[in-house]
């Protein structure tokens, strides 16, 4: 019976076609919509992936997400430095700084001043150079996508020359030197990223009374991180999150105060209504196309239970056919584009999300096509 | 055949492709590691300061009296110099020609004494023979007054020109002791930090804003440890301290209390801006380093720990949401 379902299937070849097109071009708009939208919310808290040494953030109570930077007392780092199960913190500059290019344009870039013993938050994957070597004067080191694109100096003829580990750039009227090229995740307004050391960073920043953004701290083995984090807030008064935390409050941010999920989500339910409008009702007439045959496998003496059965194999058939396929065009699509700006992120939640809403479309064009089957007549078939 | 066998094929690559972009997309690299591990608190409770090393005697910034230009320099940077020994010496060609001038001018005064002497003494004479005589009648009494007042005058001219020899002794002296003082020498036994000030330089008498020469005794050496306010009442002068060297953790010394400063002061922020508001006050402790052994130099940094018995009251810290609304009736 199941060897009939199929070649009832495969053999209505422009019905089959079209279902399995519409069901995949259904699991392709909800996984790639979700998994760049999934992209984007992480390239917000990009920063704590690339930082991921220390387990607790101090910062202002009021900081609403990352690039909310409200500075603080310099003492402040050696005061969390103080509390009860803290091994260290170090002070952690970031901020936003003008840099003047050769060819005298300007360009906003993301500056990290790191703690200037350790070097504690530096770039997770040093392409050239070594992260030691800000220890130089004057040194910086840029990340890659920063220096081969808007940092780069553009030639008469348009070529773009990257910038290299050497060359000097103005940093708010400061002389900056490369020491090093770096990879980090990309930013999401997608600046360069500059990294310098703490007290460079305060030269290099705009006067101001405070110039602390963050302090950065690791717990001692065995401390538990949210009693820590209490234990920090009451001390000092300031806002302590760990990790995961800071990330959440990010993400609730631009949940809340930007338009981003509401659009891709509008995407989303539309490739969900377009694969229930397309691939249902394609399924819904290819039932009733096969009516017949059914009608005759009916007056055969097939019960009810069996028909029902050819029909959610068929469904399941389409179904995983065209999942898979869209799910693989997706995963296709954000590697081609993995290099470009387009931020792409498939996580196993995103392709359980897209599995369970082709399964919902399938089924409910089954049900729709078994409500026919279960009351056909099988004199139907002797009718014409 | 096609689409019998191909789109199902197709679909289960798909799958597999994406079950390997997730694999690929959900692995995280590792940070980056610190390029000198942080120090870590030695005790349970601790109260964390920022220490910068400094001479026993405290950084004293050498000054002259006089200004000058340095002719002579007698130490170099490092030198270890005793209590009064000379540090360096100003152009002292003004004060030699001064003090020719002022001997010459003795001389003259001494000669005057004698000149004065003299004639005193003739005068002396005159007055006395007049006195002398016999018969009253040979000298009109006009005279006899005129030889009285003139051996009185000379008198009293013998003793101005010998307030005039005091006079030149006291100011050729007076070129002496300059003489002297155009030579800085050390306040006390120590060693010379820096030094500023080379040949053919002006030095200013007062305050620099570089010291001339930077000395202090440097064994053993102290730490000054600023300790914030709001934690200064956890400092304990018994409670053991440990301070950290920078850039190399395995670098630690034991510290011993020496004393507070009484006085909590601003402060000081690296930046360096005159116009900076303060920023927070911080408390000065003041510890010895008790191991001189080690590659430690007046000026440089440390991270120093200080034992605090005193829990963190729970109490005492006001609760966030409270502080928010004080926050708010402010604004």
């Amino acid at each position: 019976m199941n060897f009939i379902a199929l070649k009832m299937l495969v053999g209505n070849r422009a019905r089959y076609l079209s279902i399995v097109i519409g069901l995949t071009f259904a699991s392709l708009l909800i996984t790639q919509q979700s998994a760049i939208f999934m992209g984007l919310m992480t390239r917000t808290f990009g920063f704590l992936t690339d930082t991921a040494l220390p387990d607790i953030w101090v910062m202002d109570p009021k900081v609403q997400y990352i690039d909310d930077i409200k500075p603080l007392k310099e003492t402040e780092s050696i005061r969390v430095r103080s509390v009860e199960g803290v091994a260290w913190a170090v002070p952690l500059y970031k901020g936003l700084l003008k840099a003047r290019l050769s060819n005298g344009t300007f360009q906003t870039c993301n500056v990290i001043g790191l703690d200037d013993e350790t070097l504690i938050g530096g770039p997770p994957r040093m392409l050239q150079g070594k992260l030691s070597e800000l220890r130089r004067s004057d040194a910086i080191i840029v990340n890659d996508i920063g220096a081969a694109g808007k940092l780069a100096t553009v030639l008469p003829d348009g070529r773009r020359v990257p910038l290299k580990i050497g060359d000097t750039m103005e940093l708010n009227d400061h002389r900056a030197v490369v020491v090093g090229i770096c990879q980090v995740q990309r930013t999401f307004q997608s600046q360069p990223v500059v990294y310098t050391t703490y007290s460079r960073a305060t030269v290099f920043a705009p006067r101001e009374r405070k110039l602390l953004s963050f302090v950065a701290a690791k717990a001692k083995p065995g401390q538990d991180f949210h009693t820590l984090c209490q234990r920090i807030c009451k001390t000092t008064g300031l806002a302590a999150y760990t990790k995961d935390e800071f990330k959440k409050l990010t993400i609730r941010y631009y949940m809340k105060y930007t338009g981003i999920p509401v659009n891709f989500g509008t995407t989303v339910v539309l490739g969900f209504i377009v694969g229930i409008a397309i691939a249902g009702q394609t399924f819904f007439s290819f039932t009733l196309d096969n009516l017949r045959y059914f009608g005759t496998l009916k007056a055969m003496g097939a019960t009810d239970r069996v028909l029902l059965q050819m029909i959610l194999l068929q469904a399941a058939l389409v179904g995983s056919i065209g999942y898979g396929l869209g799910v693989g065009t997706a995963s296709a699509l954000g590697t081609l584009l993995g290099r470009t700006e387009l931020s792409f992120l498939l996580t196993w939640q995103l392709l359980l999300v897209s599995a369970s809403a082709v399964m919902v479309i399938c089924a409910v064009s089954a049900i729709l096509s078994m409500r026919k089957v279960i009351r056909l007549e099988p004199a139907v078939v002797f009718q014409s | 055949m096609i689409t019998k066998y191909l789109l199902p094929i197709l679909a289960v690559l798909g799958i597999g492709f994406a079950v390997f972009t997730v694999i690929k997309g959900s692995k995280t690299i590792p940070p980056a590691l610190p390029v000198v591990k942080p120090a870590i608190p030695p005790f349970k409770s601790s109260v964390a300061g920022a220490g910068i090393v400094e001479a026993n005697t405290e950084n004293i910034s050498v000054g002259t009296l006089i200004p000058g230009v340095v002719t002579e320099i007698y130490v170099s940077i490092g030198s270890k110099v005793k209590a009064h020994d000379p540090l360096f010496k100003l152009d002292d060609r003004d004060l030699w020609a001064q003090l020719a001038v002022r001997r010459a001018a003795l001389r003259v005064a001494m000669a005057s004494v004698r000149v004065a002497k003299e004639s005193l003494a003739d005068l002396k004479n005159q007055f006395a023979l007049a006195e002398s005589l016999s018969d009253k009648r040979a000298m009109s009494i006009e005279e006899l007054d005129k030889r009285r007042y003139a051996a009185l005058v000379a008198e009293a001219k013998l003793a101005q020109v010998r307030a005039d020899v005091s006079s030149s002794k006291a100011q050729v002296k007076e070129t002496l002791t300059n003489l002297d003082r155009i030579i800085v020498r050390a306040p006390r036994d120590g060693e010379i930090l820096q030094l500023k000030i080379h040949l053919g330089e002006f030095a200013p008498a007062g305050i620099t804003q570089t010291p001339l020469v930077l000395f202090g005794n440097v064994k053993p050496l102290n730490i000054r440890v600023d300790v914030d306010e709001n934690d200064a009442w956890r400092v304990d002068a018994s409670a053991p301290a440990v301070a950290f060297l920078r850039g190399n953790r395995e670098i630690k010394t034991p510290l011993k209390f020496v004393r507070f400063e009484p006085y909590v002061i601003p402060k000081k922020s690296l930046t360096g801006d005159s116009t900076e508001r303060v920023d927070t006050r911080v408390l000065q402790v003041i510890y010895s380093i008790e191991r001189s052994d080690l590659p430690i130099y007046a000026g440089q940094q440390m991270d120093v720990f200080i034992e605090s018995s005193e829990p963190i009251p729970a109490s005492g810290a006001i609760p966030q949401t409270k502080q928010t609304e004080t926050d708010e009736v402010k604004s």
